[in-house]
């Protein structure tokens, strides 16, 4: 009993002191270390009908971003970006980690190494965040072969390249357990991204990006089940008006995929061409069309392969009141053979920011 | 002996590359400071810039070509009070330069100069107000006297970079105080008296000037910075304007030159259209020249409307 009492005394003697000095340590609770914190709302209404007349219309939450960031230590800063996106025809929602990486800040000048969960440098649209799309979905020539967005763990080394020019090499490898490869492979993935600028005044640049990602294929994106690497080449112009503030502005952006199943099967192939005019201080205009041809399973055996096109075209308007809200209306037209249908439909996306929300890439 | 005198070129060609190179590669994100980085560094220093002084620095495209710029730094100085905040982390993030990164010595905000920030926000701070600037009017550059502090502090970071030439940079940036402020005087005399006069402007850039030249600001086209004007505000502005004597407007060259010339129209009073920094228009190729060009344009305005 005595030990008991004692016992208790040295606790209540000995807790307090422990907590107080919890709060007082160097790395403790002060506010100002804070990550810069945002959330996106992106929300669609699309009505459209088939080509048997049948309508579809709904409203629903395309997709919703938790954005955390902050520097980690002298030498890392990290990422983390938690998505909600609906399930089962919009019935119920599933919450995913799009992306949490560390990202080095002190290697010599011009590395960088990227470790965790990242979007995977492949092309110019497929990197994009939903909410930063130029319309409201991913082009048909991408999202066949690469999904909507393709994110995925591993590491990454980017390096400048010293040339005349700006230019970055990227390599990385991959776990492989992306919707676009086989999960239950073994096999990892790793590709590689060159991209290169050039400033053909103080108000236009060209872009020529090159990529290539190798892994084991899924069934479901490529209709063969080996490994497969993907080729890509992207060229992008843009032109923004200098001496204006929210001036005229053009961009120009194609890109071209290419898998390699290494087979003899039908060739896949995917593009698509777009452009996007600021045509006033908060309004934008764009067109895009695009194409993929690929190879759906038709049996048990790996050679029962049959090649459909699918093809789309996109118009849209974008009022974008300020950098944290916009809304948008789009037509779009897909004849998609994959499905067997012959869509028209007219859609309607708005989206807001809030919180500290980092800059997007040129 | 071949060997030998190869290795002499060799040591001649980089020998003589170091000499033609400054010690310092200064990147300035804005042309005003570029230009007084210049004027404090001299020969010792190679300066490059980010925004030239016709586009409007709050939303400056990150273009990679500006990162690669940084990637070779030794120094960044920039603004601050987050008026580059939508591009310059992007850039210092694709320079891949750690002599630059945020928190090194090799990176200064030339904030840090400014005595008194204005227009820092009172109570809650939320985008319903626009595109505020939650640490204060950060276009400090439009008082002289800014930036000559600035040109001070700047000289600080060069001599503890490159002790060398330490005395070379304070000495340079006292030669140029002496030399704005031997200026001052006459700028303000060129102004004259704007007691009589107010001014609407376009957008909250010019509150560092107006102060500095005495001149009352009674209102603002752009109600909500960074956010298109409504048509009942722009109303309401041209009404107080008409009725305001000795009122004319100013605007950066670039803002939206319709709505303000429509609204200078309607209202029967002036527009001044200014450079926001040096290289703005042509003739203004440095700091003093800026106030030169700005202090001129603004006597013009302020007698106009007075006649009117």
């Amino acid at each position: 009993m005595r030990h008991a009492i004692l016992g208790f005394l040295f606790l209540l003697l000995f807790v307090p002191a422990a907590i107080s000095g919890q709060s007082s340590t160097a790395s403790g609770v002060s506010n100002k270390m804070n990550p810069a914190l945002s959330v996106n709302g992106l929300f669609l209404a699309k009505k459209s009908q088939d080509r048997h007349g049948v309508e579809y219309n709904s409203i629903s939450l395309q997709e919703a971003e938790m954005h955390v960031s902050s520097v980690v230590d002298p030498f890392w800063k990290a990422n983390v970006i938690f998505s909600v996106y609906p399930e089962d025809a919009g019935s119920a929602y599933g919450i995913g980690v799009e992306e949490a990486s560390l990202e080095s800040t002190s290697l010599p000048v011009g590395f960088n190494v990227t470790l965790g969960k990242f979007f995977v440098p492949f092309g110019k649209h497929s990197p994009l965040h939903t909410h930063h799309f130029p319309f409201v979905d991913a082009p048909v020539g991408v999202r066949t072969f690469l999904g909507e967005g393709l994110t995925d763990c591993g590491a990454m080394l980017t390096a400048t390249l010293p040339l005349n020019w700006y230019s970055d090499a990227v390599v990385y490898c991959l776990d492989g357990s992306t919707e676009t490869f086989d999960a239950g492979s073994t096999d990892v993935s790793f590709g590689g991204r060159i991209t290169n600028f050039w400033d053909l005044s103080e108000n236009a640049t060209l872009e020529l990006g090159g990529s290539a990602l190798s892994g084991p294929a899924s069934v479901d994106y490529f209709g063969w089940g080996g490994r497969v690497t993907v080729y890509g080449v992207d060229l992008t112009y843009k032109w923004i008006c200098g001496t204006k503030s929210h001036g005229p502005a053009l961009t120009v952006q194609g890109e071209f995929i290419l898998p390699d199943l290494s087979g003899d099967y039908n060739q896949p192939s995917g593009w698509y061409a777009l452009s996007q005019y600021r045509f006033h201080h908060n309004w934008w205009v764009g067109a895009c069309h695009g194409m993929a041809n690929a190879n759906i399973k038709t049996g048990r055996d790996d050679q029962d392969l049959l090649s459909v096109k699918t093809r789309e075209s996109k118009l849209n308007l974008t009022f974008a009141p300020s950098e944290f809200s916009a809304l948008r209306a789009e037509i779009a037209y897909v004849d998609d053979q994959v499905e067997d249908i012959d869509d028209f439909s007219f859609r309607l996306q708005w989206n807001f920011t809030i919180g500290s929300h980092p800059a997007h890439r040129y | 002996m071949r060997n030998c005198l190869l290795l002499t070129a060799i040591l001649l060609t980089f020998g003589l590359a170091g000499v033609c190179h400054a010690e310092l590669k200064v990147v300035a994100t804005l042309s005003d400071l570029g230009w007084i980085a210049k004027e404090v560094g001299g020969e010792h220093v190679e300066v490059s810039v980010l925004c030239l002084g016709y586009q409007d620095p709050h939303y400056l495209p990150a273009k990679p070509s500006l990162a690669r710029k940084l990637r070779t730094a030794d120094l960044l100085v920039y603004n601050g009070l987050e008026l580059e905040i939508g591009w310059l982390p992007v850039l210092i993030e694709a320079g891949r330069n750690p002599r630059v990164k945020p928190g090194s010595r090799g990176e200064l905000e030339c904030a840090l100069a400014v005595e008194s920030v204005l227009d820092v926000p009172t109570g809650g701070v939320d985008r319903s107000r626009g595109d505020i600037h939650p640490l204060g009017n950060p276009h400090y550059l439009l008082d002289p006297r800014n930036g000559v502090a600035v040109g001070r502090l700047m000289a600080e970071r060069m001599a503890e970079l490159d002790p060398d030439n330490a005395g070379a940079y304070r000495q340079r940036a006292e030669d140029l105080a002496a030399y704005m402020e031997s200026h001052m005087d006459g700028w303000k005399e060129m102004l004259g008296d704007l007691s009589a006069n107010r001014a609407i402007v376009y957008h909250q850039h010019w509150e560092y000037l107006l102060e500095w030249v005495g001149l009352q600001e009674i209102g603002a086209i752009e109600h909500r910075p960074g956010i298109s004007p409504s048509p009942r505000h722009v109303e309401e502005i041209i009404n107080r304007g008409r009725s305001t004597s000795g009122a004319f407007v100013i605007a950066a060259t670039w803002d939206n030159a319709k709505i303000s010339e429509e609204a200078a129209e309607r209202m029967g009073k002036p527009l001044v259209t200014l450079p926001g920094a040096v290289g703005g228009v042509d003739g203004v190729t440095g700091y003093p020249e800026l106030f030169n060009f700005i202090c001129k344009q603004l006597a013009e305005a302020a007698a106009a409307s007075l006649k009117q």
